[in-house]
């Protein structure tokens, strides 16, 4: 590695972590309608464009789900297609968001966490990103503004691998409005990681063919296979892109990531910036001599089944913080994580915590609490409300 | 033809939904139950002409300024364009689909304006086997000439008697010069002549020759004589009146005539009118006389037209029933008609008024009540031993060889209807010099759907007329010829119902691209087309058809 | 003799799923012989869903994504800004909807790209009804109309949208109207539409025979009676000001009589109601006058 290749040191937010991973990426056509706490990311992009640190066509359409079709229409054209959103606006994509997915397109959106009206919240939660969990997004949970520049260029890498679109999501405010000091990698090496969007098949006038057109029931389902066995491919394939990008960069982080799980008798589950948190936790009960561990999903589509499995093989018990509810059900993470250990032998109790919705803090104190609960009961419980006044 | 595509494994399947073939294997023509076809029909125009000119292509080609070529397409089916560009009653005219959109084209005025403009071209007469069969025609009025012209063209050696000095018949001594200039009916029949048919004129069938021997000598005889024989008025002091068409005769031939100033013509046929507009030109003040009303008045329409535009009077509701001569003037007793129920003709019967009775005054009278055949030539012994019926519809002296047509055939109709005999006897003729049945004709659809979208109003070129002062001092011909100009843009009029001219509208139109341009004709793919039917609706002159599709 | 004067291309091939007589197809056919080969089609969900042909099979020799309902006009803009940063603005990108994907859920999209002036052309193929979902009716049924969801017992009491007065308030430099039985007229706009920068609209009477309860024969000749009662006039306007009357010239139309009677969906009709409608399109017809004397 040349000096001239190294990077440049830059205090950030994350959502301008956002707004440089996808200049790093080149993006070709970004479109995006402004809804809090991402507009900060739209704001750097459209400086990017209008001094030409960044080549790109930005539409600036009329809803999220103009966002969205226009960049179905760019990339189906070829382009390297980018857009960002929250809450309500990734909602009304939701249409698109198939519709991206179906058609293989390799799009990368960043969603900002944030809690779903009514009543207005504009603070984070999860239960936007995850009420998109079918609709055929790769989905990955960052915990850093590096972490978040990062995996906008990996999620390229992937996505164009596979022919599946990605969605990265990072905690409003948390990380989209708090600035960290991050590292720009270099451009040139960048460009050496993700080289430019060559799609085998595109709108393209010297080879005329039809997307999307109807497809009747005997070939359908085969497409859907297709789309099953490409989240499948995905699974090495972000391995392989966290490697690469280590290679170059020196940073990787996982599908998951346990955090002094090694040896632990109870092992934490979080995602996103409750992990930072819960590290500190970790460490400090570490100090202490309890033998607990965490274990960070970063993607959760595909989910990395096998994964998750092998590093909660040997704890007694599994607690989940979950900053998202389905109703009726509980934490979306817990039951993910259920389901893969379910048909394993000697599977942990696993508790299903959910905290921290609409931007309810999640301390320190509470993710301990959390771990004494676990550790001070023997029989495991779907859902376990922290800290709701009662 | 392409085959549908089948995935055996998702292997073999793209990534996404993207198209790998045309649909060309989707012959959507398995949904059709009307199927299109080009099917050219006949024009009504040409449907009505008696003798089949091929009006639509020749107008079509008058419109391109192809005068010639038109001309030459008039006389594949008529030897008569200048005569009958003057005087057919042109029923094509009457049929002309144009006439429910604006108005019916001026087709006569456009053969007589192809007829002059090729006045001195002569037909290309082609190296042909001469045959031997000899055909004698007896007459040498339209049907006569056209049989002649028709078996001349086809190489058999043709004889037309006449017993006038002139050839012609009813066209030369019937009609007058003002109608038909003499120069024009020449060059006509010289032209027949051409085609090496010989003339005799001053030859009276039944006088001069008789048929017996003309059958003797011939291996077809046609009796093309005509009806001259003026009907009777059937009532006291008749012999007083003049027979119009003697009359007419005389006039056509130079001689002269003096009738006085008052002249009354009794009838309301084509006679009546030449007589009236024959008179006037001699300077006399001509009064028809006719018991009926102007409605019921057989003469063509456009005769009795210019007889009122040239100040000839009418007396309607009246018949004379008595002639008288008194102090130098004839006396015409006349009663009073009125119409009562309709007759076998359709016409409402004019019924005497008794006691009506009145008196009108004339220095000559001439009657024009109709004329008839005049066959006593033919002999008891062709008539009855070898017992020949003249059958009527087909104008065969059965076995005989001996045909006949036209007026002697119908009684007096139209130069267009003698003509057509004469044309139908040529081909009778044929067969039985060859031993075959007559050809039946074949029935053709007519093409009456026009689609009046793709047509824009354009008025009737008006017929120039000499002016009524100036022509009834003389002869000369009353109506003028158009110009080229005028020609063309009438031409361009036609619809040409039932022929394609290409104009692309099926192909334009095709909601299934399923219809092939080659070279100005067109194609239905018939593996693509559903029967949609719109090529069939957007053709603007009928010459698609929809046919039910066999289950 | 030549009535039209159609480019040869056939970028509209056969075995495609139209009903018999498409209006919609016929529009299509007209549409690519304009635009040439070098033209990306966007079809939202519309009978073009259909007619363009299953996977993975195509009925138009030029590419064509489909997209969601309400998405043809921004889709399209995608394309356009793909096209664009990868240098081909040569390329033209042709936006196909329908009246619901146009008139109703398309219409916010479309908007959209009208007041960005996205480089693109739209078409709407007008049949007045949800025909694709089986006859339902859409902002674009005209009053009193018969379909599925307004029965006869109470027609649809509104009258049509004015989706052209809507696209001329965005101040697009060039909308107008178009019929099948006007393929001249037709390819002359999508060609000068062509050679415009920024959102062209052209709305199109596409008849569906099946939908509008007629011959399938008559499409074109319903085109054609729509033009002649001043149902649907044919006329252009560029840059939201300046408007140009094409069809029909004569100063006397047809009675909108003519144009209801031969259709199944307004056979229910009375006297009064053809009336109300012939006043309809009279005042419609008196403001169009009016918006082209004022620009000439």
């Amino acid at each position: 590695m040349t000096p001239t290749l190294t990077g440049t040191k830059k205090v950030v937010t994350g959502n301008h972590a956002v707004s440089y991973g996808a200049m790093l990426a080149r993006v070709q056509v970004i479109s995006a309608y402004p809804i809090t706490p991402q507009t900060q990311i739209v704001e750097l992009l459209s400086e990017m464009c209008a001094n030409g640190t960044l080549r790109a066509k930005f539409i600036k359409v009329e809803s999220e789900h103009s966002a969205m079709a226009a960049l179905i229409g760019a990339a189906s054209a070829g382009a390297r297609a980018f857009t960002a959103t929250s809450a309500h606006g990734l909602a009304l994509m939701h249409e698109m968001l198939h519709w991206a997915a179906g058609a293989r397109l390799p799009i990368v959106m960043a969603d900002v966490n944030r809690a779903m009206g009514p009543p207005w919240s504009v603070w984070t939660d999860q239960n936007d990103s995850l009420s998109q969990r079918d609709v055929g997004w790769m989905q990955v949970y960052c915990e850093s503004n590096q972490e978040v520049l990062d995996t906008v260029i990996q999620a390229y890498k992937v996505a164009e691998k596979v022919l599946m679109p990605a969605m990265l999501v990072l905690d409003a405010f948390v990380l989209s409005h708090t600035a960290e000091q991050i590292e720009i990698p270099n451009q040139t090496l960048v460009d050496q990681y993700l080289p430019p969007y060559q799609p085998v098949y595109k709108l393209d006038v010297n080879d005329p063919r039809s997307f999307g057109a109807l497809a009747p029931p005997d070939v359908y389902m085969e497409l859907r296979y297709k789309m099953h066995q490409a989240m499948e491919e995905a699974l090495t394939e972000w391995a392989k892109a966290d490697e690469e990008y280590y290679e170059l960069f020196g940073r990787r982080y996982g599908l998951i990531e346990p955090y002094r799980a090694d040896d632990a008798d109870l092992i934490l589950v979080t995602s996103g910036t409750v992990t930072s948190t819960a590290r500190e936790v970790i460490d400090e009960l570490r100090a202490e001599g309890r033998r607990v561990g965490l274990l960070k999903i970063r993607v959760l589509r595909p989910f990395p089944a096998q994964l998750v499995r092998e590093a909660l093989a040997d704890a007694q018990k599994v607690a989940v913080i979950d900053r998202n509810i389905s109703f009726g059900m509980g934490g979306i993470f817990a039951q993910e994580i259920k389901s893969a250990l379910y048909n394993t032998h000697d599977r942990p109790p696993i508790f299903g915590f959910v905290a921290g919705l609409g931007g309810r803090d999640i301390t320190p104190k509470v993710i301990q609490e959390i771990i004494e609960y676990t550790e001070s009961h023997d029989e495991p419980e779907d859902l376990i409300w922290v800290g709701v006044k009662r | 033809m392409k085959k549908p595509i089948v995935f055996t494994s998702e292997r073999e399947m793209p990534p996404m939904a993207v198209s790998l073939a045309d649909m060309g294997h989707n012959r959507t023509g398995s949904w059709r139950y009307l199927r299109p076809v080009y099917r050219e029909k006949i024009a009504p125009c040409k449907n009505a002409c008696p003798v089949g000119n091929d009006i639509p292509r020749i107008l079509s080609l008058v419109s391109e300024g192809r005068y010639e070529d038109a001309w030459r397409l008039f006389r594949e089916t008529s030897p008569l364009p200048g005569v009958c560009g003057r005087v057919c009653y042109h029923p094509c005219e009457s049929f002309c689909n144009r006439k429910n959109f604006d108005e019916a084209l001026s087709i006569a005025s456009l053969e007589r304006f192809v007829a002059d403009a090729c006045f001195d071209l002569e037909d290309r007469i082609p190296e042909r086997p001469k045959r031997s069969e000899k055909i004698a025609i007896v007459g040498s009025g339209p049907a006569g000439l056209t049989c002649a012209y028709f078996l001349a063209k086809d190489g058999y050696a043709v004889t037309v008697f006449e017993a006038a000095s002139q050839p012609g018949g009813m066209l030369r001594l019937g009609i007058p010069p003002y109608r038909l200039p003499r120069e024009v009916l020449d060059r006509e029949i010289e032209l027949i002549a051409r085609w090496g048919v010989e003339f005799r004129t001053n030859t009276k069938i039944g006088q001069d020759i008789s048929i017996e021997k003309l059958w003797e000598q011939h291996d077809a005889v046609f009796i093309a004589t005509g009806a001259h024989r003026g009907r009777a008025l059937n009532i006291p002091g008749e012999e007083l009146a003049i027979q119009g068409l003697e009359f007419l005769k005389a006039v056509n031939v130079g001689k002269t005539i003096a009738l006085g100033k008052q002249v009354l013509i009794i009838g309301g046929g084509n006679t009546a009118m030449d007589c009236a507009r024959t008179a006037l030109r001699l300077g006399a003040q001509p009064v028809v006389v006719y018991r009926r009303t102007r409605d019921e008045m057989p003469a063509i329409a456009e005769e009795i037209e210019e007889a009122e535009h040239e100040g000839v009077q009418f007396e309607f509701l009246a018949a004379p029933v008595a002639l008288r001569r008194l102090n130098g003037k004839l006396e015409v007793q006349c009663i009073r008609m009125q119409l009562g129920e309709p007759d076998a003709s359709g016409r409402r019967r004019p019924v005497p008024i008794p006691g009506s009775d009145f008196i009108m005054r004339a220095d000559a009278v001439l009657k024009a009540v109709g004329e008839e055949p005049e066959l006593s030539f033919l002999s008891e012994h062709v008539e009855t031993s070898e017992g020949i019926v003249i059958e009527r519809a087909h104008g065969i002296l059965e076995r005989a060889g001996i045909f006949i047509g036209g007026d002697a055939q119908t009684g007096p109709s139209t130069v267009a209807q003698a003509m057509r005999s004469g044309k139908e006897t040529a081909q009778a003729i044929k067969s039985f010099l060859r031993g075959e049945r007559k050809p039946k004709p074949k029935k053709l659809e007519e093409a009456l759907r026009v689609n009046f979208s793709y047509f824009v109003h354009q008025p009737r070129v008006p017929m120039p007329h000499m002016p009524v002062a100036e022509r009834i001092t003389n002869f000369s011909e009353t109506k003028r010829a158009i110009s080229s100009e005028r020609a063309r843009a009438e031409a361009q009029r036609c619809f040409s119902c039932g022929v394609c001219n290409s104009c692309d509208n099926c192909w334009v139109f095709c909601p299934d691209a399923a219809i092939t341009r080659i070279d100005g004709t067109y194609e239905v793919n018939y593996d693509f087309c559903k029967g949609c039917g719109v090529c069939a609706e957007e053709c603007p002159r009928n010459v698609i058809s929809l046919v039910e599709e066999e289950l | 003799m030549k009535n039209f004067t159609l480019p040869s291309e056939e970028l509209m091939g056969s075995g495609h799923l139209g009903c018999q007589g498409c209006g919609g197809a016929l529009a299509m056919r007209y549409a690519l012989k304009a635009a040439g080969d070098n033209t990306i089609v966007v079809i939202p969900a519309c009978c073009w869903t259909i007619i363009a042909g299953p996977f993975p099979y195509t009925s138009l020799k030029v590419p064509v994504l489909h997209t969601a309902f309400e998405t043809a006009a921004v889709a399209a803009s995608g394309v356009r800004a793909a096209l664009d940063i990868q240098g081909n603005t040569e390329t033209t990108v042709l936006a196909w909807a329908g009246d619901g994907g146009t008139f109703d859920i398309g219409l916010q999209s479309l908007s959209g790209a009208a007041e960005r002036n996205e480089n693109i052309i739209y078409i709407c193929y007008d049949n007045e009804a949800y025909m694709n979902t089986g006859i339902q009716r859409s902002g674009a049924t005209p009053y009193l109309a018969w379909t599925t969801t307004t029965p006869e017992k109470t027609p649809k009491a509104e009258p049509k949208k004015d989706i052209m007065a809507i696209m001329i308030a965005h101040r697009i430099p060039y909308a107008a109207t178009a019929t099948i039985a006007h393929p001249d007229d037709f390819i002359r706009k999508v060609q000068k539409a062509k050679s415009i920068y920024g959102t062209k609209f052209l709305h199109v009477l596409a008849p569906c025979p099946p939908g509008w309860k007629a011959p399938s024969e008559w499409a074109v000749k319903l085109s054609r009676l729509a033009v002649q009662t001043r149902v649907f006039p044919l006329y252009e306007v560029e840059d939201g000001e300046r408007y140009i009357l094409n069809e029909p010239k004569e100063d006397r139309a047809l009675p909108v009589s003519e144009y209801l009677k031969l259709q199944g969906r307004f056979s229910h009709l009375t006297e009064k109601d053809i009336q109300a409608i012939q006043d309809l399109i009279d005042k419609r017809w008196q403001r169009l006058m009016r918006q082209v004397r004022e620009s000439s």
